[in-house]
């Protein structure tokens, strides 16, 4: 399995950090990424509502994996809201553990660190490098 | 496993073909207003409220609902109402809102990939959604648990053996019209069969 790339969207739908990790995928310009988090963001929302079969008092969830010919995406919610969307190539193994490391480096090094303001773009550089190292120990 | 439903969509964007089988939430008809022939057989929509329907041809409308528990059960809330009761939405709302997810998922996979490549499915906790594009724009959509492996199989050998067969070389339906569904006997009953006789069905 091969990590393509990963964004985080606020609570709001606003796309905080986004990396790429292979060249598998064309690079894509921010805005495009900007709007195709904003795009994902309401397509969670719809999805959740198109469940066939809901249990009553329980809140449907929405999208959690997408999958295209060669490659696919996986959404992870948090319980405050914040998205962590992860792009890796099919057939793909062991992505559950991965998102909660990744949810494990956005605890330690974004929302610990006092200086981070909420919802706004994420500008660590120690995020990037722990990010960097698990992702090309997945990648090699 | 389970089949939940199964919506076929032409190149216009229309629904001309829908058929479920083990939703507990039932989606409704919609009103007469937006009405279409051949594409769903759901029973009309009765009024919930029999007091409404006593006064004659009263148009349903959304608050009915919280209105009859109000007048049943007094001070009772609505959100009670709601839980002992899952409504669906009307269908071509329902349809509307399929179409809209596929369309923007489609979009964001061959924006990312860069080249024309076709999304193929998306799961949620409850769901998974299987999209399947034949050459002439046809959307043949299937929902099934998410726990299923690609179904994109089946709506191929849906395309290829009824929808070809009851469909397309059946000069009485209107192929490629805006105003009309594909419904006939023939066709439901063999997509019936099909389905049924699918290992991932019950």
């Amino acid at each position: 399995m091969t990590i393509h790339g990963l964004w985080v969207i606020s609570k709001a739908g606003g796309l905080v950090f986004s990396r790429s990790y292979s060249d598998v995928l064309p690079p894509q310009p921010v805005n495009t990424i900007l709007t195709l988090a904003g795009i994902l963001h309401g397509i969670h929302a719809i999805t959740a509502k198109l469940t066939p079969t809901p249990i009553p008092g329980v809140t449907a969830g929405g999208l959690e994996s997408f999958e295209a010919e060669g490659w696919g995406g996986k959404v992870f919610l948090t319980p405050t809201g914040t998205k962590f969307v992860v792009l890796h190539s099919l057939p793909q193994s062991g992505l559950d553990d991965l998102m909660k490391r990744i949810y494990e480096i956005y605890s330690d090094a974004v929302m610990k660190n006092p200086f981070h303001t909420p919802e706004m773009p994420i500008n660590s550089a120690l995020f990037e490098t722990k990010l960097q190292t698990l992702m090309s120990g997945v990648n090699a | 496993m389970t089949i939940y439903s199964l919506y076929i969509f032409d190149r216009h964007c229309e629904p001309v073909y829908y058929q479920d089988w083990h939703r507990t939430r039932p989606v409704r008809a919609p009103p007469p207003t937006s009405f279409k022939p051949g594409v769903h057989r759901l029973p009309p929509s009765q009024p919930t409220d029999t007091s409404t329907a006593a006064n004659g041809n009263v148009r349903e409308s959304i608050f009915s609902d919280n209105r009859t528990s109000l007048i049943s059960n007094g001070t009772t809330n609505s959100n009670n109402q709601k839980m002992s009761l899952p409504k669906g939405l009307p269908f071509d709302e329902e349809a509307k809102l399929v179409y809209g997810v596929i369309l923007s998922l489609r979009n964001m996979v061959k924006k990312l990939s860069g080249r024309d490549e076709a999304f193929t499915s998306y799961s949620t906790s409850s769901y998974k959604l299987h999209l399947f594009e034949t050459p002439t724009n046809y959307k043949f959509i299937l929902l099934s648990d998410p726990s299923s492996d690609s179904l994109r199989f089946v709506l191929r050998q849906l395309y290829v053996g009824p929808f070809l067969e009851y469909v397309i070389r059946n000069p009485l339906v209107k192929v490629d019209s805006r105003v009309e569904g594909v419904d006939n006997d023939q066709f439901r009953s063999a997509v019936d069969r099909h389905m049924k006789g699918l290992s991932m069905f019950n």
